[in-house]
């Protein structure tokens, strides 16, 4: 009975009902305002130069790279038409292959371990902790510092057999780990580097929306004798679940599309084992000069990138509706 | 200074939200087949040249000083300058010549003319090398380093400096370890061996991020060997017997630890550390290695060429050149130009600005370039031996570009170098790797 009456007030208090409140929606106001035909023919002419900006800016190349895609030629000369010979013959490429389950791994590790840190983070943040302002500067850092000088700074601390990191894994008797060199460790480091620099992106995401979320929710919740897990679970992911799928497709598309922390790093190496489509679709144009098969490599990134993205957005209307 | 020409609403919509993510998600598209950003430099009238961070920024200013000190003679136009930086430079190059904003005159990547060749956008140096022979220029070259740019059609570009790769020791680690400085692959391996003992490698190299003396000591050592990646008449030939005997000779030498485990990963900061630091030994190597480094004590030094267990001696040179665009306002004054700035080529080893040999023999005997002892080395031992990715054969071509910075090269590189192969089916891979992107 307890439980249920929890529940019921976790329920309400997750709808933003108050105490003897109805928890009906009130009726949105009608935001459309009727426009005259000029001020509509006025926002029109206001509008169109962005437009075609836009358009030109994104239209133009995503149309020029469609034809790249289609033609066998280099950046300077289209060459001959081929269809979708370069999408055919990419997708039957191991290389293909190898960088989309890179890819995959990468995105995920990427999403949802900085996602975990960045939340733990601005949970730990909210709380009263001494200096807390300094600590959201310092951990602001990773994100703020440009990747090129992360890069070598964890290529210094791991890069060599006698790096600060091998160097105490050695004095602790645990050997000396070769964190860029062996295939698998340097897919882990690339993935333990990705979510080094992005957590803060994550942390900051998270203590924006759990600063919307109303104290006295918890109150409430607290006196209907809600635990504190019951508190996270049930009001604390779900009201902050809207700003948290966002962050995710965002965090996913900066992970697929993230070419300077691989690049940086590992450069793809060894053999392979860190190289991602986006790496992938780069060396294939300006290391192998094989523009058609690069861009289509490129292409395919794209609209995976868009299905995506799609899917977690119905994921947040259908959270806004619940 | 002068140069005379010696020729004439806050609410979450759909549609905004699929827009957004729609334009992130194109990201790469845009990236990878978006047009440079070719910047203009000078009008129309002007001999626009456009020339790379070759040395440091110095180096640019001195470049520079000298293209824009250029007075044509009467007819012939002016030229500029502009530094293109490395990154992506390849696109920059080929975006400014597909919208007819790039340069009439410019260095670059070492093919770089051949592949611009092969897309009719290169103007043959013929004339110019014409002009170098009555000024004498031409008789001044070192041996065999104009040849590689003689196409079926005419000269593709004229080198301008040669960046070598040498093998390197030092001398104190070799000391210590009690052993000789190698003289073949022989007592390499045995040298190999005795400085793993005081913890220094035989063999040092790297493969990482943006390392290409890997992919370089891979070829090195199959030129070394009398093999190489391409038959005398240009055609794959990757799995002849010496390319096969250098691999499993370098492979050797990883099973036995004289190549660093960890040499795959290696930037080439981690690799000049690993010679900073006394970890190096021995190893294939740029130009000017003690001052790269930091250690100009004179313990760091040229070797002599090794020879391979058939005897041969081979190094390994890049032809760097400046070529010619059919895009100019003016052939005959890039041609004027062109002479006139070899004809000033001196002063920037006279300025101890250059990181590479010069391609004349008159450069090599100045002062400031012969008083140290690793250049003259380099000079009289290694450049008449020296051999390009060309090898077996001769004249460079297009592919060449695609070997040195493709994918197959450095991935055959790595995969020998974490020795977990055969040599025969780490070229095998190689070939396959080649075959699937150069040009038939």
């Amino acid at each position: 009975m307890a439980l249920t009456t929890a529940q019921t007030g976790l329920s309400r208090a997750r709808r933003g009902v108050a105490p003897g409140g109805s928890g009906k929606p009130a009726k949105p106001a009608n935001r459309k305002s009727k426009l005259s035909s000029q001020t509509r023919k006025t926002f029109f002419w206001l509008l169109l130069p962005s437009v075609v900006l836009l358009v030109l800016i994104h239209g133009y190349p995503l149309a020029y790279a469609g034809v790249q895609a289609t033609h066998n030629g280099s950046l300077i000369d289209t060459g001959e038409f081929v269809g979708l010979e370069n999408f055919a013959n990419v997708l039957a490429s191991d290389a293909f292959w190898k960088a989309a389950r890179f890819t995959l791994l990468f995105t995920i590790v990427g999403v949802f371990g900085s996602w975990l840190m960045g939340l733990g983070l601005a949970l730990l943040l909210r709380t009263k902790i001494p200096a807390g302002g300094v600590f959201k500067v310092l951990l602001l850092l990773p994100w703020v510092v440009p990747i090129v000088v992360s890069s070598t700074a964890w290529n210094w601390l791991l890069g060599t057999p006698d790096s600060l990191i091998p160097s105490m894994f050695r004095n602790l008797g645990l050997g000396t780990p070769l964190f860029l060199a062996d295939p698998t460790l340097a897919a882990i480091t690339v993935m333990v580097f990705k979510v080094w620099i992005s957590f803060p992106f994550m942390m900051m995401m998270t203590s924006a929306a759990l600063a919307s979320v109303d104290t006295t929710v918890y109150e409430a919740a607290s006196m209907d004798g809600a635990s504190r897990w019951q508190q996270f679970s049930q009001i604390t992911l779900p009201l902050i679940a809207r700003s948290t799928y966002i962050s995710w497709i965002l965090m996913t598309i900066f992970c697929v599309n993230d070419f300077p922390t691989i690049y940086l790093l590992t450069g793809g190496g060894p053999v392979d084992a860190t190289t991602s489509l986006v790496v992938l679709a780069y060396r294939t144009v300006f290391q192998d000069f094989q523009t058609g098969p690069g861009v289509a490599i490129a292409f395919l990134m794209t609209i995976t990138l868009v299905v995506v993205s799609v899917i977690l957005y119905r994921q947040i209307r259908k959270s806004s509706v619940e | 200074m002068t140069i005379k020409s010696s020729v004439t609403s806050t609410a979450f919509s759909r549609r905004g939200f699929l827009g957004f993510a729609a334009a992130a998600a194109s990201a790469p598209l845009l990236a990878a087949c978006g047009g440079g950003s070719a910047s203009q430099s000078g009008g129309s009238g002007v001999i626009k040249f456009w020339d790379m961070p070759w040395a440091t920024p110095a180096y640019n200013d001195a470049a520079k000083k000298i293209a824009e000190g250029y007075a044509p003679a009467s007819g012939n136009l002016k030229a500029s300058y502009q530094t293109i930086q490395w990154n992506n430079f390849y696109q920059t190059f080929s975006s400014a010549i597909a919208s007819k904003t790039g340069p009439a005159v410019s260095t670059g990547g070492g093919f770089q003319a051949f592949q611009f060749e092969q897309q009719g956008q290169i103007a043959y140096a013929d004339k110019v090398v014409e002009e170098l022979k009555k000024n004498g220029q031409f008789d001044d070259f070192l041996p065999g380093v104009l040849e590689p740019f003689k196409s079926d059609k005419g000269y593709v570009a004229v080198p301008w400096q040669l960046d070598m790769r040498v093998f390197w020791y030092r001398k104190s680690l070799f000391e210590k370890a009690g052993v000789d400085v190698p003289t073949d692959w022989a007592s390499l391996l045995e040298a190999g061996k005795k400085l793993k003992t005081i913890g220094a490698f035989g063999f040092a190299t790297g493969s990482g991020a943006g390392n290409n003396i890997g992919n370089h000591s891979m070829i090195m050592m199959m030129v070394n060997n009398g093999g190489g990646v391409f038959t005398p008449s240009g055609e794959l030939d990757v799995m002849n017997d010496r390319n096969v005997e250098a691999i499993e000779f370098l492979l050797e030498m990883v099973s036995n630890g004289i190549i660093d485990p960890a040499a795959v990963s290696y930037t080439t900061d981690n690799l000049n550390a690993q010679w900073k630091d006394s970890k190096a030994a021995f190893g294939p190597y740029v130009l000017g290695v003690p001052a790269r480094v930091g250690d100009t004590s004179g313990d760091i030094v040229v070797a002599s060429p090794i020879a391979g267990p058939h005897g041969d001696k081979a190094g390994l040179v890049f032809p760097n050149n400046i070529m010619m665009y059919t895009n100019t306002p003016s052939q005959a004054s890039s041609e004027a130009f062109l002479v006139a700035y070899m004809g000033q080529l001196k002063q920037l080893w006279q300025q101890k600005l250059m990181n590479a040999l010069p391609v004349f023999k008159s450069i090599t005997e100045l002062p400031e370039f012969s008083s140290d002892p690793n250049n003259v080395k380099i000079v009289k031992e290694w450049q008449p031996i020296a051999k390009t990715f060309a090898a077996q054969g001769n004249s460079l071509n297009a592919n060449l570009a695609v070997l040195d910075g493709g994918q197959a090269l450095n991935q055959f590189t790595q995969t020998v170098l974490t020795g977990k192969t055969d040599a025969k089916s780490a070229l095998q891979a190689f070939q396959s790797g080649l075959q699937s992107v150069l040009k038939k």
